[in-house]
Order: structure tokens, then C-alpha cells, then sequence
């Protein structure tokens, strides 16, 4: 115990910490510029300065240790002549340019000078100059008015990992500069904006436009890009969004942002937002009223469910979309027209690899915490690159890495090349093969705990990879006992799974080998999300097996409970997925299809098959924010309410309930679960939901998982799985795995197409991003060096990219980190994305999809 | 009742009294003014209609849009809306004032650190709608080239004494500058 007194106030303290943090404790503020809660002490511009009794010098709080027995006095004259003096210090340089400078009003100095500062300065020799630069499209550097405090630079180098920028120059000609010259070359995070006290960091999106105290409204909402979640503030002035910032000590990211998160938010102004609802007369959509398309769509329904019955319309929801909007499409689809014939997006891998994870481990496996992988001694990042899918969750694992934790990954480290303690990139699609060996080899040297006996007699009947097949997989024998190793060694290991690890090769047996992995090591795992909500899309039973809840449909007990509560019938046998409702549409057995905020066409491979399917439909309503490829095929076209303009709850990967708010209010769209209530009701549904709130109501009555889970515990942060419901157990045990006893083949000479999730796009939405967009303006096609020799490309020149589905040309770009052997395309751009080029086949065991047919031809085109 | 106030009541002293003093006030000067057409002049920081300042060297605003006069004001009636120039300078899009919201403190023109908004003397502006005193930048620039005009500068300076004389920075020492746009 410590115990110190400042300013004549006893604290006491349970831990060493600075003099700062403990004046912080009792209530006294001391003023600071160089310190940033989070970021290392610098204690470089001397404005904590305080008093201490038996030192003969003023002490910088920030550094100081608190001791025992200190006497510490923050505010006395001799202090507070420093701390002008300091300021005057500063002022020499700083340009008080104030009425022009946007940071006027939430300005760290300028809130200093006010309190501390002189009223004039006596540096007789002119102002440094330094033009402003405006070489970067969407951040502004001005540095005559940097104040080296260094906070961007520590907050880049400690907390973002990007290593962007640094102070160039000497003396008064310092000034804060990215490494790449002008613009910037680095992750766009833009927390160099958060912690810049003064006006020397700027975002161009919102320059010149608003002064701090213009904002009329804040609110505070979860990020709509990833699966994440993080908390940040919409400052509203009259309906339009200024800015998103976060703020310290909210939500989980704790006041970090990604760039999609920061700058990214301006989709939602977008001048492609559908405006009003349209239907298809003959080849052409046409603008109606909302009363004209709720009764088109309502008698369409009723027409095909009485002629082919209610399993011939599916309905496809959106992780885009929050809780309430998913649980309304359920609704209407199983409660009010019959059929479990639901599904989404989720499962192009999110949905198959909980679903089989949760077989084998039980409900909630994948629910930990996410701000707990930093505390972890060891990482292993298996399928994809956590900084990109999920940055502020690619953080924490830098964090990990920083501070002392062994980060293995398997495959292209991307985003944690330099964050990662090695990385393991065997051939493309052949971690089954170094998964195999890690899992046979630790099995050998560490004994298995024996609680699950199915999944311990798997990995007895697993066929260890020989010497040949490693090396066919590119990886040697040494790697793989590294890697045991250091697997054996880590006492709270974490395993992140990425899309990738399920969209190539055996999803099952890949799934299989790292549960077990996990097993044999006591892991966490997290499987990366890349839409907000997929977690939620479960949760809500947009599932064609599942209800609300998690409950399987096959129990007749859950179907009981919500027929008790409800008063509707479920229908008993399991429904459709996404892929049979492909399938399904395309020899006619389904007749009608719901899309609630997904761009079929866009995100799922073998678009050929897709389009037809969707064409071979008597009804496809789209309800969407954007005119979207799927929603010209459509004879419905309802426009929705985006992100910012609805209130729900969305669900994150670690299963964190948090909340969305409207910020704006006017909106052309109505929110999803509006529309679709008004159409259940069309279709003789009784009950009326007002609000969001009811919606939710009526979730937490039906899904045990939330029972009585209300708005106000969610906004209190409360709603950490497994929230006060209860879980699922005891149907864990039983699964299988194809391929346990053989090994796959290795395809050394093709090239593969494989998907780019680059850092600045997620899906289509980003494109309509202005800030996103400037950053990453077009679709490229990243290569390793060596193959982009093999073709004789440059960075910039464009090659024909073909498959036998697509033959498009694209521009090339050099990627270092990229194994050998595949090119990468993201699926971002309309006419030239990734999926146009692929097929797919499904996993039946997994229910997963499987890429096919991307085994691509390169030519360079001749200009 | 005495004898002195019965013959007070009969012989109606107190009327004869009151009609010699309207009667002697028949022969001086009137102390009223004949408003129309006499119209009393504005003392000195009279808070009348509201103006912009026109920068006689550009011919637009003086205002930067700074926003230190919607942050006072009390009554919350200015509206500033701003947005980044060609040459990446501030621009002032629009600078509303809503006139009838206005309580006439003037803290907006003791904010301004240009002097350049400022309540004229003009004080007869009543008219028949709501739209009529709701003041856009031309509406509030036209008072000032109708109502101050030159002399406005003078008179700003002699009772106002804007916070733009203290703004600048000491002689000899670091300038402060405005980037040249």
C-alpha cells in the first residue's frame, strides 16, 4: 500500500502508478498536453509539472513514479509561472490562427493558454512557416501548429502498429511527417486524428465545416462495418452526420477506430440511397407509393403460398441489418407464411464454422471476450488476416504480440508481418496438411484431457502427414515442431479463424483439426466476422434449422415453448439454405424469394447459376438502401432505412449485445422491421409493432438465450454472453468429419484466385464511401513479384484475368506478402469483383461453401 | 369636513388649478416628438438591426465564420454554415440571423475577434411576416452598406472597440497571418 498526499488530500493506492494517475484518482486534474491515457509516458511538454516536497526541481506527474510518503502540491505559484512559461514557450511557434482553425473549441493548448498562458508573447522573431499539405485525400497535415507533443507518433508506433509516421527535422524546424512523403502510406486508422491536441492533425471529410460547438446532437452507436462492434459517437448537426469519433473508456475498442469505422460513414449520404419503393412492369422499374408496394408484394405472397404452398417463397436476411430486422424476416417467413426456408449470408462460412464448432464444444464456444486477447501469452491466426477482416480485433493481437506473446500464423501474415513471432505459409489450401502434423505431433507429446471422447477418438483415427506430404504442402518438418512447441507452451493460447480456412479445401476436416487443436491446448477461439451482425442472424434463427435462440428445430420442445408464447404454428421440418434456395429457384420449386439487404448476385460465386435462379422466380422482392445488381432483377424494389438511421441491437463475434441508434431521423427508407411488419400484417398477422423496442420485446420472450435482456441492461454494457438466459447443452457430441484418414493434394503449377479483404473496402457498401474510395480508388489484382515477373507485369499495368466464367482485364499490384502462386481480387467493384469469377460446391458436412473453378489464367494486356 | 373643503368642492378649486397649468402649458415648447415624421437620433452602441461588416478591400463579409457569435449567443438565432474553399480556405456559405429571436445583448459583436458583425442603429424595421426577419449574409450585408456604410468603422471603433485591435500581435513580435486565398 502507498500512501502519498496531494494537495493536502490523502490517496492511497493499491499499485504503483504515476503521480498523474493517482491525482486522477483523488479527483485532482492536472493539466496535460503530452499525455494520453493508453499511450507510454513521454513527459515532453511539461505542463504536469507539480511540487514535490524534499525535490529540489519541479516533477513531471506524468513520469513520476507515485512513493510512499510523497507530499505533492499540483497548483502554487511557482507552478503555474513554469506552466506559463512553458506556454509562452509553445506560443512562439504556434500560429493563432484560431478563428480559422477547426480544432478551435476542443483544442487542448488553447484550453491551456485560457487558463495558464500569458497574454502576450515576448519571441520578437516571427513564426516558423510550413505550408499546410494537402497531398492526402483524406487526412491534412498543418504543422506550424504542431505542438510535438508526439501522441500521433506513439499512438501509431504503440497502439496502431502502423509505424507510419515520425518527427523529421531538428529544433524548431521539426515537424511530424508519414514516412511516405506527402500522402500517407499507412492503415488509415486515423487515431493520429484522436489524440492530436491540437489542430495539426485533421481530417479532410468534414474540414472547414463545423466548429465543436455547432454539434447539435450526439449519439452513440456500434460501428456497422465489421463484426467487431465498436462504439462510436455520431455528432449530428440538423440530420447529417459531421463526424464519428470514439471516445476512451467506451465499448470495447476503447477509444480506437479502424479507417472503415472513422471515415467511412458517408455511404449513408450517398446519391445512389433508393428513395422510394419500386415495381417491375414489364422490364422496367417504375416508382410507386409504399401503400402500392406493400399490396403488390402482400397479394403476390398470398397468391403463390395458396397455389404452391408456403415452402415455395424463402426469405435471405442480412448481417447487415440489426437484430430486430432479423427476427422480423424470420417471423413473417416461419410464423406467418409457414416455411423455415430462411438464410443469409452467414453461410459462406460464419454460420457453418460456429454451427460446427458449436457441435462439438457446445453453445457459446466462440463467445470470448475480445479486449482478453491482449492479456493472452499466445496466438495462432489460422484462414485470414484478423487486422484486415477485423481491425480493432488484429489489434489486440498486436498488443499480444508487444507484449511478449508468441503470434503464429499460418498462411500470409498480411496486416502481422511485423507483429507475428513467425509465420507458417504452406502452399495454397494446404494448412489441412500443417494442421494435420501440429495436431498428430501434440497429441503424441501431450496427453489428451478426456472430456470429450467423441472428438479425442477422431483425432486418434487422424493420418499424420508424412515427410513427402510436407513437403508438398511447402513446409518443412522443423517449422512443425516449432510450432509444437510453442503451442505446448502457451498457457491462455487464443486461435483466430478466418474465411478462409473454410472456403478452400475440406472446411470439416479444417474446422475439425483446429477444434481439436484447441482442445488438445485449452484455446479461445474467435472466428472472424465480416458484417456486423452475422452473429446475430443466428442468434435471431436465420437459420432454415435453427429458432430463435439457438434452438434446433428438430426438438419438438422448442417448437412447443414458441407456439405456448406466441400463439402461431412452426413449421416442423427444416427449411432451405441459401444454397439449396439457389437451387431450388433454379428448377423451380421455389417460386418466391425475400432479400432483406443482400446483393445475392454481388456476393455469392457462380453467378451465372445465381442470375438464372433469380431470374426463374415468380416474385423476388429486394429490400435494400442502394439499387443494387440483384435489385434490378427484382419485381419489388423497398427501399430501408440504413445503419444510422434505425435503432436495434446488433451482435458481435465475441456474442456482445450493443446498441445502434438513429442519428439521423429523416430518412427516404423505412427501417427493415417496418416493412416487413407492415407485410405481415398484410398477410392476416395480428400484432402491431411500433418501435424497435417491441420488436425486441417480443425476442427476449421468445428466445431463451435473451430472456429478459432489455434495451436499458444492453446500454449498460450488460450484455456479455451468456447474457441471463441460458445456453444450449447437451446436444454437443455428435459430428463428423470428411476426409479424417487421407490428405489432400497439393496443385503446385496453377494459379489461384483467391479474395482480397482489403483493410479500406468491406463488401459494396464501402464503395459508396467517397472517403473509402479515395483511398482505395479501383479494383486491383495483388501479385507476388515473382509471379508478376513470370507474366513480365508491372505495378499499374493491367492483365487479362480469366476463368470460365469471367475474362476481365485489371490493373496489377505488387504485393511482397503474398505467397507465391496466387493473385488476390477483392469483391468490392461492381463488374470486376471477385465472385464473378468463381464457382462453388458445398460441403455437406459442414454445409459450408467450397471456392471452385479458381484456377485463373494470366496474360498481360498490350497497350 | 371642514369649511375649507366644502368651499374647495363648491367653487371647483382644484379644476380651475389644473386648467391654469394646461393653460400655461399652452405657451411653451412640446416635449414630444412627432415620430414619424421627427425622428430621434441613435445614441452612441444603440443595439438596432443587425449587419455584417463589408471588407471594403474585398467586397465580401469580414466574417471568417469562426463561430464565436453562434457560441454566445443566448438565444441561440445565429446560424453559421461553412464549408472548404477551392483554395482549401474557409468559406462562409450562409450566416443566418433570426432577428425576432434576438434579445439584442450584442455579446456577438463583443465575441466577434474581427468586428464583423454588429447591431446598427437602425431600429425601424417592423414589417408583416416572419421571413421578412430571418437575415441571410446579403440581407445582413445590404444593412451594413444601407445603415453604417464608411462611417460604420468609425463608430464601431469609438464605442465597440472590437477584440480585432487586441487580436493582432504586439509590434515586432510573431504575426499572426491569414493565409492569402
Amino acid at each position: 500500500m502507498i500512501k502519498l498526499t496531494i494537495d493536502g488530500k490523502e490517496v492511497e493506492l493499491e499499485k504503483p502508478v504515476t503521480v498523474l494517475e493517482a491525482a486522477k484518482k483523488a479527483g485532482i486534474r492536472i493539466p496535460t498536453l503530452c499525455y494520453f491515457e493508453g499511450l507510454s509516458p513521454f513527459g515532453g511538454c511539461r505542463l504536469c509539472l507539480v511540487e514535490v516536497e524534499k525535490l529540489p526541481k519541479l516533477q513531471t506527474a506524468c513520469t513520476l513514479m507515485a512513493a510512499d510518503g510523497m507530499v505533492v502540491r499540483t497548483e502554487t505559484e511557482q507552478i503555474k509561472a513554469a506552466r506559463r512559461a512553458m506556454l509562452e514557450f509553445l506560443l512562439i511557434n504556434h500560429p493563432l490562427d484560431c478563428p480559422y482553425c477547426d480544432k478551435a473549441g476542443e483544442c487542448e493548448l488553447q484550453d491551456l493558454v485560457a487558463k495558464y498562458g500569458p497574454e502576450a508573447g515576448r519571441f520578437a522573431e516571427g513564426k516558423r512557416q510550413h505550408p499546410e499539405n494537402f497531398d492526402d485525400p483524406i487526412i491534412v497535415r498543418n504543422m506550424e501548429r504542431c505542438v510535438l507533443c508526439t501522441r500521433c507518433i506513439r499512438m501509431c508506433n504503440d497502439l496502431q502498429g502502423a509505424y507510419a509516421i515520425t518527427v523529421t527535422g531538428r529544433g524548431s524546424h521539426s515537424f511530424v511527417e508519414p514516412f511516405s512523403g506527402g500522402k500517407y502510406n499507412c492503415e488509415y486508422c486515423g487515431n493520429c486524428l484522436t489524440v492530436c491536441p491540437v489542430g495539426a492533425i485533421m481530417s479532410r471529410l468534414h474540414r472547414h465545416s463545423y466548429r465543436p460547438w455547432f454539434v447539435e446532437k450526439e449519439v452513440e452507436t456500434t460501428c456497422g462495418y465489421c463484426g467487431v462492434g465498436c462504439s462510436l459517437i455520431l455528432q449530428m448537426r440538423e440530420e447529417r452526420i459531421i463526424r464519428t469519433i470514439p471516445r476512451v473508456g467506451l465499448g470495447l475498442n476503447n477509444g480506437l477506430l479502424c479507417v472503415r469505422g472513422r471515415f467511412g460513414y458517408d455511404f449513408v449520404e450517398s446519391r445512389d440511397r433508393l428513395s422510394t419503393p419500386m415495381i417491375n412492369v414489364n422490364g422496367e422499374l417504375r416508382p410507386v407509393s409504399w401503400q402500392e408496394a406493400y399490396e403488390f408484394v402482400i397479394r403476390r405472397l398470398k397468391e403463390i403460398k395458396e397455389t404452391h404452398g408456403p415452402t415455395a417463397i424463402g426469405g435471405i436476411a442480412s448481417g447487415r441489418c440489426t437484430n430486430e430486422d432479423n427476427y422480423m424476416l424470420q417471423r413473417l417467413m416461419r410464423f406467418v407464411i409457414g416455411t423455415n426456408n430462411i438464410d443469409s449470408t452467414a453461410r459462406l462460412y460464419y454460420a457453418p464454422a460456429v454451427a460446427y464448432l458449436e457441435q462439438i464444444f457446445g453453445q457459446g464456444i466462440t463467445a470470448n471476450l475480445i479486449p482478453g486477447i491482449a492479456n493472452s501469452d499466445g496466438a495462432l491466426v489460422i484462414g485470414g488476416d484478423p487486422t484486415t477482416i477485423n481491425p480493432i480485433l488484429g489489434l489486440q493481437i498486436r498488443a499480444l504480440w508487444r507484449s511478449g506473446g508468441k503470434v503464429i500464423v499460418v498462411g500470409a501474415p498480411g496486416g502481422l508481418k511485423r507483429f507475428a513471432s513467425y509465420e507458417v505459409v504452406p502452399r495454397p489450401f494446404a494448412e489441412e496438411i500443417v494442421l494435420s502434423a501440429v495436431v498428430s505431433r501434440l497429441v503424441k507429446e501431450k496427453e489428451l484431457k478426456g472430456e470429450l471422447t467423441h472428438l479425442e477418438e477422431k483425432i486418434k483415427g487422424l493420418k499424420e502427414p508424412a515427410e513427402g506430404d510436407l513437403q508438398a504442402a511447402g513446409v518443412s518438418a522443423e517449422t512443425i515442431d516449432r510450432m509444437v512447441t510453442d503451442l505446448k507452451a502457451m498457457e491462455t493460447p487464443v486461435i483466430v479463424i478466418g474465411p478462409e480456412l473454410l472456403q478452400h479445401g475440406r472446411p470439416s476436416k479444417n474446422l475439425f483439426l483446429t477444434a481439436a487443436l484447441a482442445y488438445a491446448i485449452n484455446a479461445r477461439m474467435f472466428v472472424l466476422s465480416e458484417r456486423p451482425n452475422y452473429q446475430g442472424v443466428i442468434d435471431m434463427g436465420c437459420l432454415p434449422d435453427m429458432l430463435p435462440g439457438g434452438r434446433p428445430i428438430d426438438f419438438e420442445m422448442f417448437r412447443h415453448k414458441i407456439e405456448e408464447t406466441l400463439g402461431k404454428e412452426v413449421p416442423q421440418n427444416k427449411g432451405l439454405n441459401l444454397f439449396e434456395m439457389i437451387d431450388a429457384a433454379a428448377d423451380g420449386r421455389l417460386k418466391a424469394l425475400y432479400v432483406m439487404g443482400e446483393d445475392l448476385l454481388f456476393s455469392l460465386p457462380g453467378r451465372e447459376k445465381t442470375r438464372k435462379a433469380l431470374e426463374g422466380l415468380d416474385l423476388l422482392i429486394v429490400q435494400d438502401i442502394y439499387l443494387t445488381e440483384t435489385a434490378k432483377m427484382a419485381d419489388v424494389v423497398l427501399p430501408a432505412a440504413s445503419w444510422s438511421e434505425k435503432d436495434g441491437t446488433f451482435t458481435n463475434l465475441e456474442r456482445r449485445i450493443q446498441r445502434v441508434r438513429a442519428g439521423r431521423t429523416i430518412s427516404s427508407g423505412r427501417p427493415d422491421w417496418q416493412i416487413v411488419s407492415e407485410i405481415a400484417r398484410g398477410l392476416g398477422d395480428d400484432k402491431v409493432f411500433s418501435s424497435a423496442h417491441d420488436v425486441w420485446e417480443e425476442v427476449i420472450h421468445i428466445s431463451p438465450l435473451h430472456a429478459g435482456l432489455s434495451y436499458e441492461d444492453i446500454s449498460e454494457g450488460k450484455a456479455i454472453w451468456p447474457y441471463h438466459g441460458e445456453p444450449l447443452r447437451g446436444v454437443e457430441g455428435e459430428f463428423d468429419v470428411e476426409g479424417l484418414d487421407s490428405l489432400p493434394k497439393v496443385d503446385t503449377d496453377a494459379i489461384i484466385l483467391n479474395m482480397h479483404r482489403p483493410l479500406y473496402h468491406s463488401g459494396s457498401t464501402s464503395r459508396r464511401s467517397k472517403a473509402l474510395i479515395s483511398i482505395f480508388p479501383e479494383p486491383v489484382l495483388m501479385m507476388n513479384p515473382s509471379d508478376a515477373k513470370g507474366i513480365g507485369v508491372e505495378e499499374g499495368e493491367k492483365v487479362r484475368l480469366a476463368t470460365s466464367n469471367a475474362s476481365i482485364e485489371v490493373k496489377v499490384k505488387i504485393d511482397r506478402d503474398l505467397q507465391q502462386g496466387v493473385v488476390s481480387l477483392s469483391n468490392t467493384f461492381e463488374g470486376v469483383n471477385f465472385m464473378r469469377f468463381v464457382d462453388y460446391t458445398v460441403e455437406p458436412t459442414t454445409g459450408s461453401m467450397v471456392i471452385t473453378n479458381n484456377s485463373v489464367k494470366l496474360e498481360k494486356v498490350k497497350e | 369636513m371642514t369649511v375649507q373643503e366644502l368651499f374647495k368642492k363648491i367653487f371647483f378649486v382644484e379644476i380651475l388649478k389644473g386648467m391654469a397649468l394646461t393653460l400655461s402649458r399652452l405657451f411653451t415648447k412640446p416635449v414630444t416628438r412627432r415620430y414619424p415624421k421627427e425622428k430621434r437620433p441613435a445614441q452612441l452602441g444603440f443595439r438596432g438591426l443587425h449587419a455584417l461588416v463589408r471588407n471594403p478591400a474585398t467586397g465580401d463579409a469580414k466574417c471568417v465564420g469562426c463561430g464565436l457569435c453562434a457560441a454566445i449567443c443566448p438565444s441561440r438565432c445565429i446560424y453559421i454554415y461553412t464549408s472548404e474553399g477551392p483554395d482549401h480556405q474557409k468559406v462562409v456559405d450562409r450566416y443566418e440571423i433570426e432577428v425576432l429571436r434576438c434579445v439584442y445583448c450584442a455579446f456577438c459583436v463583443e465575441a466577434c475577434p474581427f468586428g464583423a458583425v454588429v447591431l446598427t442603429p437602425h431600429y425601424e424595421y417592423a414589417d408583416y411576416s416572419r421571413e421578412d426577419f430571418y437575415m441571410t449574409k446579403e440581407k445582413l450585408l445590404e444593412n451594413w452598406d444601407k445603415y453604417m456604410g464608411e462611417k460604420g468603422f468609425e463608430y464601431f471603433d469609438k464605442f465597440w472597440n472590437p477584440k480585432s485591435t487586441h487580436f493582432t500581435t504586439p509590434e515586432g513580435q510573431a504575426i499572426w497571418r491569414r493565409k492569402s486565398g
